[in-house]
C-alpha cells in the first residue's frame, strides 16, 4: 500500500535541514512516496516513522552499490517483471571468480581482463564488472595474499567469498573502505557476519534456500542492523533459479514481501551449465552474476544478451539525425544516406572506416527504425530523404548532387529522385561490401 | 510461505503433435506433443508441457548453407540423408528441419526431386520432420503440394506460411494432416492476424505453431524476446488465436558480424554460443521448439533443457 507525500510529510520531522539532499521536508516526502528515495537518508526520522514508512516508500527493490569509483555499479530499483512493461533499468554486473589457490599469475591474468576488455557494440563499450575472490584454502593469509593480488593490478568491484570470518577480516583491513560485497551470511552465521559488514559498511549477500527461510534471514540481518543486501538463492537447478527468481522478483515488486526487495545474486559456476546459468541470469531477474573468467565466444555472447536485454523497448538506441563525416571527406567525396538505428549507423561506419574512402554520411530520423524495417513501415520515404537533404544542407557541402542509398531501400530510388532532383545510387544490401561498392561504383 | 506462480491465469497453450509413429499410421520412432502450459515456461511445473525440442536445421543444397557449417561438417552436407542421419545418431537432435534449398535456384522445376529427397530423409532419420518448402511464389504449390503428398501420414511440421503466402503451404497440410509454422515479424497483432487468416481458410488451431520470427542476439533478439512473451501472455490471458506454442530459429546468427568475422580458430565456439545464448532466451519466452545450425549447439542445449525443467529444491512456491 503506497502511502500519499502529505501522509508522510506528517511524520516527517519538519527541520528542512536539507540533510537528505532535498530542499525540504515536503520534497523529501514527494520523492518517497513516488518510491525515489529512500528514509535513512534523514538523519532525524524516530524509530515509529521510520517503520511505518520503510516498506512502503522506499523503491521496491533496493538500490545496492558495489565497489566505488569508476568502476563501480549499482543493482537494484527494478520495477517491472516484463521488459515490455517499462524496461529493465540497471544490468546485472558479470564477474570473474578466482580463487585463492590459484597461482598469482591467473588471479593476475583474471584481473587484467577484466579491467581492460572492452566489446564495442552500437557505440556503447560493453565490460566485465569485477573480481570474485574465493577464499578456498580455508587460510587468512592465503586469502589477504589473493585478495592483495587482485587490488594490486586494478580498482575493481569485489566480491570476497568466505565461510572463515578471519579471512574475511584479514581480507577487509586491505579493502574494507571499497564497499566490496561480503558473500555470505547463513542461518548459521549471520551474527558475525553481519558484525563485519556493519563495521566496514560494505553490502552483503544472505545465503539460503527457499523462499521462508530467504525472507526470515533478511529480517534477522535487518535487525542487525544491515541494510544493504543481496540474495543468493543457492538454487539446486537451473528451473529452480527461474521459479525462485521469479517469485522473488513479483513479491518485491507488488510489494507483498518487502523484505525480498534485494538484487539477486546467481553463482553460475558449474561445469557445463555455466554459460546456462549466465544466460539465464540475465533474463531472469540476476543483478550480480559471477563465473570463472570466460571464453571469448562466451564473453561476446553474455555482453551482447545483458545490452539486448537492458536496452529500453520503447526506444531503440538512437543517432541524432544530421551530416555526418568518415575521415575528411572533400567537395567531391560521396554522400551515403542511412537510418538513425544506432546499429545499422555503426555498422555501416564501422566497413566504411575500413574502406578508407572519405565520404559524408547522411543520416535520416526513422525514430531509430533500420533500413528494412523504417521501408517496412513507411517511415523511410522521399519526402523525408529530401527534407533531410535541405534541413542538413547537404548541397553546401558537396559539388555533386549524387546520393547513394541502402540496397535495402532500391524500391524508393526512382521516387527519392523525383523528390530531391538527385542522381541516386543503390548501394548493396549488405554493408560488408560498401567498400569494394565505393571503389568500384563511385570512381566511375 | 506457499506462493502461487500460476499469476491467476486462464488460458492453456494447445496442443501440436508433430510425427507420427507405427502406432499412428507413420514411420517414426516417436511423436512429440507440444503446448499445453497453463503459466509462464518453468513456473508451471506441469508435467504435460514438455522441455523445449532442438531442431537441427539442414538443406538439400549447401550452396545457401553457411561456410562455417560447411566447413564443419565438410563432405556430410553433400548427402542431405547422411547429414539428417548425423542429426539423429550423432548429434541427438530431437528433430530435422529440412529446408529445400534445391528449389531456389532460378527457374527451378524438378518437383520430383523434392519428393525424393524428402523420401531419402524420411529412410536415413527416425526422427519427426520439419520440411521448409519454396521460397518462391510461383512454385509454392508444387513444391508444397509434394512435400505434403510424401510425408502422408508422417505428420509433418510444413513451413512457413506468411500473411502474403499462406495460401499453398495450407492446402498441402490440410490435405495431408500435417502441421504447419505461421511466421509474422515480431508483432503480437501481425501473430493473430495471421492465425485468424489460416482459421479461416480451414487450418484448425492445433495444426498451427507459432513463428514470430527471431533477430539474431545483437541483431533484434530483444524485439523478439519481448514478442513471443507478449504472444504467451496473451494466450494465457486466454486469447485462443495466440494459443499456439512457439518456434524459434534465429536464421541469421551464423551471417552476423560477430560469427562471420570470428577468429578461425574460434568460429565453431562463437557460432554455438551465438546460437546458445539465443536459443536460452528463447526457451524462456516461450519458444517450445529452438532450431539451430551448428550441430555442437544441440547437446549444450538439451543439457541446459533438462536442468531448466528440473524443478529440484522446489520451495516455498506452489
Ligand atoms: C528488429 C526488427 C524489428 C524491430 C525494429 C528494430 C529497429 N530498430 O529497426 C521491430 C520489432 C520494432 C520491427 C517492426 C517491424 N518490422 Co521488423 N524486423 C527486425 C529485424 C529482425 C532486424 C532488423 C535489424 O535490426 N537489422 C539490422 C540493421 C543493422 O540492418 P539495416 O538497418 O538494414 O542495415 C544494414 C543494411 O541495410 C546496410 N545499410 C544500412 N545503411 C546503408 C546505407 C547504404 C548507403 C548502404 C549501401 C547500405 C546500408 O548495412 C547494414 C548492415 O548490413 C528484421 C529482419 C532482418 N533480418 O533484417 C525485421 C524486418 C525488417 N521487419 C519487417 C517488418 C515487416 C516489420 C513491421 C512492418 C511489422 C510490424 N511488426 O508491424 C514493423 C515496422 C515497424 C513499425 N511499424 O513500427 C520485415 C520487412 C519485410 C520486408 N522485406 O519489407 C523484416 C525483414 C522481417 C521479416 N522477415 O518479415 N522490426
Ligand atoms: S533531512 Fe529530514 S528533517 Fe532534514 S529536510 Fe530532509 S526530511 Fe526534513
Amino acid at each position: 500500500m503506497a502511502l500519499k507525500a502529505l501522509d508522510i510529510y506528517k511524520l516527517l520531522p519538519k527541520k528542512n535541514c536539507k540533510e537528505c539532499g532535498d530542499p525540504t521536508c515536503l520534497t523529501f516526502a514527494m520523492k518517497l512516496a513516488s518510491g525515489k528515495a529512500d528514509v535513512d537518508l534523514c538523519p532525524y526520522l524516530d524509530d515509529q516513522a521510520k517503520s511505518v514508512l520503510g516498506a512502503t516508500t522506499r523503491p521496491p527493490i533496493r538500490l545496492i552499490k558495489l565497489g566505488v569509483g569508476e568502476r563501480s555499479f549499482a543493482v537494484g530499483e527494478e520495477s517491472v517483471l516484463y521488459r515490455h512493461d517499462k524496461t529493465f533499468y540497471h544490468p546485472p554486473g558479470l564477474l570473474f571468480k578466482v580463487s585463492d589457490t590459484q597461482s598469482a599469475e591467473e588471479i593476475t591474468a583474471a584481473t587484467i581482463r577484466v579491467r581492460d576488455e572492452t566489446l564495442t557494440r552500437v557505440g556503447t563499450d560493453l565490460r566485465f564488472n569485477g573480481i570474485a575472490i574465493e577464499n578456498t584454502s580455508g587460510s587468512p593469509a592465503v586469502y589477504a595474499h589473493a585478495v592483495a593480488t587482485v587490488e594490486e593490478n586494478a580498482d575493481l568491484p569485489l566480491v570476497l567469498i568466505a565461510k572463515n570470518t578471519e579471512a574475511l577480516n584479514a581480507a577487509l583491513i586491505q579493502v574494507g573502505s571499497y564497499q566490496p560485497l561480503i558473500h555470505a551470511a547463513t542461518k548459521e552465521n549471520f551474527r558475525e557476519m553481519c558484525a563485519i559488514a556493519k563495521k566496514h559498511n560494505c553490502p552483503l549477500a544472505v545465503k539460503a534456500h527457499g523462499l521462508d527461510d530467504i525472507t526470515s534471514l533478511v529480517k534477522e540481518c535487518l535487525a542487525e542492523g544491515v541494510k544493504k543486501l543481496v540474495l543468493d538463492l543457492c538454487p539446486q537447478s537451473l528451473g529452480n533459479y527461474i521459479t525462485l527468481s521469479t517469485a522473488i522478483r513479483q513479491l518485491a515488486i507488488s510489494r507483498a514481501v518487502p523484505d525480498l526487495g534485494y538484487p539477486v545474486y546467481i553463482d553460475a559456476t558449474h561445469p557445463s551449465l555455466q554459460d546456462a546459468a549466465i544466460a539465464l541470469g540475465i533474463v531472469k531477474y540476476a543483478s550480480v552474476i559471477i563465473s570463472p573468467p570466460l571464453s571469448p565466444a562466451s564473453s561476446k555472447a553474455a555482453l551482447t544478451l545483458r545490452q539486448n536485454i537492458y536496452t529500453d523497448p520503447q526506444k531503440p538506441i538512437q543517432m541524432n539525425p544530421g551530416l555526418y563525416r568518415v575521415g575528411t571527406p572533400g567537395k567531391d567525396a560521396p554522400v551515403l544516406m542511412t537510418v538513425n538505428f544506432s546499429l545499422t549507423f555503426f555498422t555501416l561506419q564501422g566497413y566504411l572506416e575500413s574502406s578508407r574512402v572519405p565520404c559524408f554520411l547522411l543520416i535520416v530520423d526513422t525514430e531509430g527504425l533500420s533500413v528494412l524495417t523504417a521501408v517496412a513501415a513507411g517511415k523511410l520515404n522521399e519526402t523525408l530523404v529530401r527534407d533531410s537533404i535541405r534541413k542538413f544542407n547537404v548541397e553546401n557541402e558537396v559539388s555533386h548532387k549524387t546520393l547513394i542509398i541502402p540496397g535495402y531501400s532500391a524500391p524508393l530510388s526512382g521516387m527519392i529522385e523525383e523528390a530531391t532532383g538527385w542522381k541516386v545510387l543503390v548501394g548493396p544490401r549488405d554493408a560488408a561490401e560498401i567498400g569494394e561498392f565505393l571503389h568500384e561504383e563511385w570512381k566511375k | 510461505m506457499e506462493y502461487d506462480l500460476n499469476f491467476s491465469w486462464t488460458g492453456t497453450i494447445g496442443h501440436v503433435v508433430i510425427g507420427a509413429t507405427r502406432a499412428d499410421g507413420g514411420t517414426r520412432k516417436t511423436s512429440y506433443t507440444l503446448g499445453g502450459g497453463t503459466s509462464l515456461p518453468y513456473l508451471d511445473n506441469n508435467p504435460s508441457s514438455p522441455s523445449p525440442l532442438v531442431a537441427l536445421e539442414i538443406c538439400d543444397n549447401p550452396e545457401f548453407w553457411s561456410p562455417i557449417i560447411r566447413r564443419f561438417c565438410g563432405d556430410l552436407i553433400h548427402s542431405t540423408s547422411d547429414w539428417a542421419k548425423t542429426a539423429e545418431t550423432v548429434y541427438g537432435a530431437d528433430l530435422v528441419r529440412l529446408y529445400l534449398t534445391s528449389t531456389r535456384v532460378r527457374n527451378f522445376s524438378d518437383i520430383v526431386s523434392v519428393g525424393k529427397t524428402i523420401e531419402s530423409v524420411l529412410d536415413a532419420t527416425a526422427l519427426p520432420l520439419i520440411i521448409e518448402g519454396s521460397n518462391e511464389p510461383g512454385i509454392d504449390s508444387d513444391v508444397f503440394q509434394k512435400c505434403g503428398e510424401t510425408g502422408q501420414d508422417e505428420r509433418f511440421l510444413l513451413g512457413t506460411a506468411e500473411a502474403s503466402r499462406y495460401r499453398s503451404i495450407a492446402a498441402a497440410a490440410l490435405a495431408y494432416d500435417h502441421s504447419l509454422i505461421a511466421q509474422s515479424p515480431i508483432d503480437v497483432n501481425l501473430a493473430k492476424q495471421l492465425n485468424i487468416l489460416l482459421r479461416e481458410i480451414g487450418v484448425q488451431q492445433d495444426h498451427i505453431m507459432i513463428d514470430p520470427y527471431t533477430g539474431a542476439l545483437g541483431y533484434g533478439l530483444e524485439y523478439s524476446f519481448s514478442a513471443m512473451e507478449r504472444i504467451r501472455f496473451s494466450a494465457l490471458k486466454g486469447d485462443t488465436d495466440l494459443a499456439m506454442p512457439m518456434i524459434c530459429s534465429a536464421i541469421d546468427s551464423l551471417n552476423i558480424k560477430e560469427v562471420r568475422e570470428a577468429d578461425p580458430a574460434l568460429q565453431d565456439e562463437m557460432a554455438m554460443q551465438w546460437e546458445f545464448y539465443t536459443g536460452i532466451a528463447a526457451a524462456v519466452a516461450g519458444a517450445e521448439i529452438i532450431c539451430v545450425r551448428h550441430p555442437k549447439t544441440v547437446r549444450m542445449l538439451k543439457n541446459a533443457f533438462a536442468d531448466m525443467k528440473n524443478n529440484a529444491g522446489f520451495s516455498g512456491v506452489k
